[in-house]
């Protein structure tokens, strides 16, 4: 956490997460670029932009996809989560090598006529009307343009400055950009393969991506169907003796929005589930020095206020709650961020360290 | 959700023991399966066929008659060691423009045309030095060749620009590259239609309207796609050039 924007706030785990992915990147950029032409051994060698442009272009997706399938997997086993941390990093990168897949496009196919190479672009092939042929370009423009702008507002000054709602609703577009680059290699280089190699692992990765999403929102709902029971308007989060200390129980409520019941020194607070950095689910977090521990980022609060800790001013809504019959259960309708709750204690703190 | 007994990562902590191995484990995991895929992607790209710029033969000088339509050919009448008497070059400018401005003024008459070869099997194609070292008037009297006309015929296949179908880009066809030969054709550089069978002999055809001249702008559309079409053939020297019947074309099954 910060009160001050700095460009990066490093610390050893960043420089881990970056130096692996980063060596990932150049480890395929290498063997691609400069060990396959020797496997291939063409009689007349594809020419080393086009070669460039595939490596580039390929990388880019790979890196697209392994940033989609972080999400799914840390709600499917949560060891995952520490790859979420420094995602927006992967996110930048895949930005960049993108940018190189389309200048090596732009400066080798879109080249060398009287026209600009941008205005080529535009103009070289206007079979909209049609699948085959389909100007696949128009897709890779697309992703790339929503690329550029996840990576330029991936900054936290950015989310501050947008409010996260805006910037969070800004960066879904991470998903029309990879439907944008499946398209893009489905209508273009896919249509020319006689070897079905790439093809078979283009369509392996773009179904693990979705296939892993579908499993994750699966399981999610069956998480919060459990507690949708209501006794008068409230919502039943839980058996009493389901709350372990220094953990969250999260229910769902009815407007969609999930609550995060903590049990902290025999007491039970509620806080929003939704971290106001980039709705990490505090509820999958932990208390750590009396402070509730988003599992993403890190960032804290104290569960009976919903405050981040002076000198940060980050704040999330709190909720009443009551214990009936050895239930937990929640007022649907959430207080004000930043508004104290007096802790329910319970007659016998369960699961207690 | 998170249990009691599960390790917590926090970013800015240092990581919890329970969970070093699992994330040495995926990081091995992320770095060998980008190595993997960079070797299966890589190595399995198609060959796109001998073809390139023969600037191993050297620059290539011949002398001939200038015809233009449907782009501008010159009829070999004096050649050399590689380039035969009776052959028909395509001509082409650098990078994706044709020579029609050029070889305008020589319609009908002998040029001396200069530059690199660029060949694919029986395809070649002469991209012309700039200026007057690259076609210029040659001293003689001279008239276009006859053409001998084949016949209708109806072919499958696909539509190319011909320089980079001749090794300009390597690959230099299909639908991948449909943008960059259909800005190779805007420049003028005469498209070439691909048989999927060999056509007396030759499965290159010089791509012409039905009226002889050059393609029709409509026919953008159907460039890099696998298509049917018909159309009148003519042999002119050693090169086939095919008039195609524009309402004649649907893709091929």
């Amino acid at each position: 956490m910060s009160v001050k924007y700095i460009p990066v706030q490093w610390n050893k785990n960043k420089w881990w997460y970056d130096g692996i992915m980063l060596f990932a990147v150049v480890c395929y950029l290498w063997v691609f670029i400069e060990i396959t032409p020797h496997i291939l051994n063409h009689e007349s060698p594809i020419n080393a932009q086009v070669h460039n442009a595939r490596a580039f272009g390929s990388c880019a997706f790979l890196m697209l996809s392994v940033i989609l399938t972080i999400g799914p997997l840390a709600r499917l086993d949560n060891r995952f989560l520490p790859l979420l941390y420094n995602r927006r990093h992967f996110g930048v990168m895949t930005a960049f090598v993108a940018l190189a897949h389309a200048g090596y496009i732009l400066d080798w196919y879109f080249a060398f006529s009287k026209a600009g190479k941008y205005e080529a672009l535009l103009f070289a092939n206007t079979s909209y009307t049609q699948l085959l042929g389909f100007p696949f370009e128009a897709f890779g423009i697309f992703a790339l343009l929503c690329l550029l702008i996840l990576a330029t507002t991936s900054h936290d000054f950015w989310m501050k400055f947008l409010t996260p709602p805006i910037w969070k609703a800004l960066h879904y577009l991470i998903y029309a950009a990879y439907i944008s680059v499946v398209a893009h290699v489905s209508f273009g280089i896919l249509q020319d393969q006689q070897n079905q190699a790439f093809p078979i692992l283009f369509v392996v990765v773009a179904c693990a991506v979705v296939g892993l999403h579908l499993l994750a929102a699966i399981s999610e709902r069956k998480k919060a169907g459990e507690h949708e029971k209501s006794t008068d308007g409230w919502i039943e989060v839980c058996a009493t003796s389901e709350m372990n200390e220094g953990y969250a129980k999260i229910a769902k409520l009815p407007k969609g929005d999930r609550v995060a019941v903590f049990l902290q020194d025999g007491k039970l607070s509620a806080i929003s589930n939704a971290c106001a950095h980039q709705n990490g689910p505090l509820g999958e977090g932990k208390i750590l020095n009396c402070l509730v521990t988003c599992p993403w980022h890190g960032f804290q609060y104290d569960v009976t206020n919903g405050r981040s800790p002076a000198p940060f001013t980050e704040t999330v809504p709190t909720y009443n709650l009551a214990v009936e019959n050895d239930r937990v259960l929640v007022d649907p309708e959430a207080n004000q961020p930043g508004t104290f709750v007096e802790p329910l204690v319970l007659s016998k703190p369960k699961g207690g360290s | 959700m998170t249990q009691k007994t599960e390790p917590f990562f926090v970013g800015y902590l240092k990581v919890p023991k329970g969970l070093r191995s699992f994330l040495l484990m995926a990081s091995l995991m992320f770095v060998g399966g980008f190595l993997a895929a960079s070797l299966v992607i890589g190595a399995t790209q198609d060959d796109a066929g001998k073809a390139g710029f023969r600037f191993d033969y050297g620059r290539q000088t011949v002398t001939g008659v200038v015809e233009l339509k449907p782009y501008p050919l010159l009829r070999v009448t004096k050649g050399n060691d590689r380039i035969a008497v009776g052959h028909t070059l395509m001509l082409t400018g650098g990078g994706k423009a044709g020579v029609m401005d050029r070889a305008t003024p020589l319609h009908g008459k002998l040029a001396t045309a200069s530059g690199v070869i660029l060949e694919r099997g029986t395809l070649d194609m002469l991209q012309l030095r700039g200026g007057k070292a690259g076609l210029k008037a040659a001293e003689g009297e001279a008239s276009i060749p006859t053409s001998e006309p084949l016949g209708k015929w109806r072919l499958a296949g696909e539509i190319c620009d011909g320089k980079c179908l001749a090794g300009a880009m390597q690959p230099g066809r299909g639908l991948a590259h449909k943008a960059c030969a259909n800005l190779c054709l805007i420049g003028g550089i005469p498209p070439v239609f691909v048989s999927s069978k060999p056509v007396e002999g030759s499965e290159f055809l010089l791509v012409a309207s039905a009226d002889g001249g050059p393609m029709l702008q409509s026919l953008y559309d159907k460039v890099g796609q696998f298509i049917e079409l018909e159309g009148e053939l003519e042999r002119r020297g050693d090169m086939l050039v095919l008039k195609i019947d524009e309402t004649s074309i649907g893709l091929a099954k």
